[in-house]
């Protein structure tokens, strides 16, 4: 059994903020969620510059490899929380305020440097309508589909996926071509498992010390990679990781954190319990769509509080996608990347709501997580079904919870972050 | 004129009546033998009916809801466990009755042992019906049916073939049965018979004046739901047709004095069903085609049933992509050569509505004809504004004068 105490979490593993500035090279600290996004919009001019094409994609769990193996950079298309109207003519308000923001984002001139964009289909309704509304309204767009099976992880479904992914390969070959090459899909592999592998160390040590990187800086970095996954995006966060597993060596504490993270991709936390004596809360964030760095934000710049109180987010563009499983290589290409997307952790657009409970349930008794914040992108269904069971349950296990209704552009900003400080304040972890 | 209604009910109601009377009864008793699934509408409920397994089906529950006018009050409940009023009105009217069943209509719909969703109609029906679970302890199966794009993939019918067969064994192991395939093809008659018959009916509406109107085919649709596959559905639309033929030989409409024939495209808003439509029969507006009651079609006879219950299920309206949406509506404007159509965008349904505003487009670029999309719910009466949807739909009528 791994067993840690933590006084206060700056006395411990690793020496704080000078680790992250070394790590980094730069004060991400002064860096606001519109900076970011700013950058990575420049990011996208760049690639747009190049030859290369580049997809964007909206739902996270897409097969970054394939896209890389066919010399396609996939972006993720993420919310832009600045954009202002544009669905109004061909989208009604009830649709899945996510669909809605990218949408308004392309009327309005945004997505310059898209040369195609890649919608799921069978995980929620909005999306898979609004894919259809995008190819009337945007007929220019070279638009893909994934559909993706919402049935339990099984054979059934990986040789589902599998075909569909074969689909999706022969359309980018078509429309770009680009044919699938297994040299660059290895080389790919190589480039996406050393991002998972980087982020997944990093996401490991925050649960034992929230200082060893901030939830801010480690959600930029994976947006970074993301938006375009490449040699220059996957450094930082290696560089970050390495520094960070450095320093563990010397406290001889890079197995205790390995097997953690093994812990998480597995799902088990057999081995785990963390006991904290830190007033410092411990807050898990959970929820779908909803962008990390949104949230970090949002404690940020809640009053004196920090992004520190963030130990762990369960959301689709963090946690979820960092911790798929690596594509094996061995045997058909395409039933591994179907095999890794659908071990990926459990999204509420799936079947099996009764693990994914479990599991949160594991996470709130193992890692001492004192305070739940869920979620709950406005208009999304399947956020906002799995919303009262997972109160539910943080209750039955006598954590309190913090429900915050959200949406891309933050409407509801100066409410969000009065009732973050008032809840927290409410709870006792006071700012230090 | 004077003293007549604008309206004509249908002699076939009070068989209508008792035919609904005993499937409810049946879903008791049913339910204390240990014998009762909740079914959503799309589900190839020809499996479990031929299993011995009787179906509830909580969207119709969901439709008795709202034309009770308790949709508000049991939606409510649902809120107050923690779901948002964004979510889909008959799985919070569903969620909140049973949560207060000594609130709802009839005592609320009996307690099932399991829960059968297909995904075919909605990605909403695996979550409210995990919710449902979580509150009754009753499992859920799920069958996976991807949404169909262009032609179905042997892969894709392969998927959901291996979905059946999981059908069958989770089936067979929560309630003890067994499929037998001459009791499947039985079934598989009974429901051909009911559809070909409903069909029929349907189609007859082509006629002028129709011979029904939206209001009549949405409680007449009752049986097709939740009987599919059993005789009483059958002698019930055998009945249907007989009183629909008759009125077409006779030129007899469904409203007394029709002049503009319009479509209807989605869920009716229930609470408000006979006010609705007779309010504009009264102004010499028929309905004689909808998308929602349409959509049950097809039959999965012939050799090999499982395959041909995959190909069915897969591809019903809701399931399929906007453009073949889109090609339903300017069918049936078409055929049933109809003036205009009325899209009613249900906030509550997004895989049925999200999307109205540019199918609107196509069918009047597509057709020619007008059309209008007002904005409303099935269930929750809170999100219908009845001035603004009068407003518009006079809007539309004034085109035609």
């Amino acid at each position: 059994m791994i067993y840690f105490v933590h006084k206060e979490y700056k006395n411990t593993l690793t020496g704080g903020s000078a680790l992250i500035e070394a790590a980094t090279k730069q004060d991400s600290l002064q860096l606001s969620y519109g900076d970011v996004a700013r950058s990575s919009e420049q990011r996208l001019r760049e690639l747009s510059m190049s030859r290369r094409p580049t997809v964007r994609y909206v739902y996270p769990h897409i097969p970054l490899e394939l896209f890389l193996a066919h010399g396609i950079t996939p972006s993720l298309a993420w919310p832009d929380p600045s954009v202002q109207g544009g669905f109004e003519g061909s989208l009604q308000t009830f649709a899945c305020s996510l669909a809605r923001n990218l949408f308004s984002q392309r009327s309005t001139g945004g997505f310059s440097s898209l040369s195609g964009i890649l919608f799921p289909c069978n995980t929620c309704d909005s999306l898979l309508n609004v894919a259809d509304v995008w190819r009337h309204r945007f007929p220019e767009d070279k638009l893909f589909r994934l559909t993706y099976p919402a049935a339990r992880f099984d054979d059934d479904s990986v040789r589902f996926l599998a075909e569909e992914l074969k689909i999706l390969s022969e359309s980018l070959k078509d429309a770009f071509g680009r044919p699938f090459s297994k040299d660059e899909l290895a080389a790919a592999v190589a480039l996406v498992n050393r991002f998972r592998e980087s982020a997944q160390i990093l996401y490991a040590c925050r649960i034992i010390n929230p200082n060893t990187v901030s939830y801010f800086e480690l959600a930029r970095m994976v947006r970074e990679f993301l938006t375009s996954p490449n040699a220059d995006t996957v450094e930082p966060i290696s560089g970050s990781a390495a520094a960070v597993l450095k320093k563990l060596e010397q406290e001889g504490q890079v197995g205790t954190v390995k097997s953690l993270k093994e812990e998480l991709l597995s799902g088990t936390l057999s081995s785990t319990k963390i006991a904290v004596e830190s007033k410092i809360p411990r807050i898990m964030v959970v929820g779908g769509m909803t962008e990390p760095l949104a949230i970090a934000s949002l404690f940020k710049d809640s009053g004196k509080l920090s992004d520190e109180v963030i130990v762990l987010d369960l959301l689709s563009y963090g946690f979820k996608t960092v911790f798929t499983p690596p594509v094996n290589l061995e045997g058909d290409p395409f039933v591994a990347m179907s095999r890794s997307i659908l071990n990926a952790p459990s999204e509420p657009t799936q079947e099996g709501l009764p693990r994914r409970l479990e599991f949160i349930k594991l996470l709130l008794s193992k890692l001492s997580i004192n305070i739940l914040v869920v979620c709950e992108q406005s208009f999304c269904d399947p956020d906002q079904f799995e919303t009262p069971p997972i109160l539910k349950i943080a209750s039955e296990a006598g954590v309190p919870s913090l429900r915050l209704p959200i949406d891309p552009e933050l409407s509801d900003r100066t409410r969000l972050e009065g009732r973050i400080q008032s809840f927290l304040e409410t709870f006792g972890g006071s700012p230090r | 004129m004077s003293g007549e209604r604008a309206y004509r009910a249908l002699n076939t109601q009070s068989l209508l009546q008792q035919v609904i009377l005993r499937y409810m009864l049946d879903g008791q008793a049913a339910s204390k033998r240990g014998r009762l699934a909740w079914v959503t509408s799309g589900f190839p409920v020809e499996i479990p009916v031929a299993m011995g397994i009787t179906a509830s089906y909580p969207e119709q529950y969901g439709a008795v809801i709202g034309s009770e006018k308790v949709g508000p009050a049991l939606c409510g409940f649902a809120e107050d466990l923690g779901y948002s009023e964004e979510l889909c009105s008959y799985a919070r009217s569903s969620i909140g009755s049973t949560s207060k069943p000594g609130e709802s209509p009839m005592g609320g719909l009996p307690k099932p042992q399991a829960l059968l969703a297909c995904n075919n109609i909605c990605g909403t029906v695996l979550r409210w019906y995990d919710a449902i679970s979580q509150m009754t302890g009753a499992p859920v199966f799920l069958l996976d049916t991807p949404p169909v794009q262009g032609e179905q993939q042997p892969h894709h019918i392969a998927y959901v073939r291996r979905g059946i067969e999981r059908l069958v064994t989770f089936l067979s192991s929560t309630f003890g049965v067994s499929l037998e395939e001459q009791r499947l093809r039985e079934v598989a008659t009974y429901a051909t018979q009911a559809i070909d018959l409903w069909t029929k009916s349907l189609e007859a509406c082509k006629n002028k004046p129709s011979p029904l109107n939206c209001a009549d085919r949405f409680l007449a649709m009752a049986p097709i739901v939740s009987l599919r596959g059993t005789a009483p559905a059958v002698q019930f639309y055998q009945a249907l047709y007989e009183e629909v033929r008759g009125r077409v030989s006779q030129g007899i409409g469904a409203i007394r004095d029709e002049k503009i024939r319009l479509l209807w495209d989605n869920i009716p808003p229930w609470f408000d069903i006979f006010k609705f439509f007779n309010g504009l029969a009264k102004r010499g507006v028929v309905f004689p085609a909808d998308t929602y009651t349409h959509a049950w079609s097809g039959s999965i006879e012939g050799e090999d049933l499982f395959h041909n219950v995959a190909a069915l299920y897969s591809n019903v309206y809701l399931n399929r992509g906007l453009q073949a949406k889109v090609d339903k509506i300017v069918e049936l404007i078409k055929d049933y050569d109809l003036d205009g159509f009325v899209m009613f965008s249900v906030r509550s349904c997004k895989r049925y509505s999200v999307g109205q505003l540019v199918s609107k487009e196509r069918v009047t670029e597509q057709t020619g004809v007008p059309g209008v999309v007002i904005e409303g719910d099935m269930v929750d009466s809170r999100l219908f504004n009845e001035a603004q949807i009068q407003t518009r739909i006079d809007a539309l009528l004034e085109m035609f004068q």
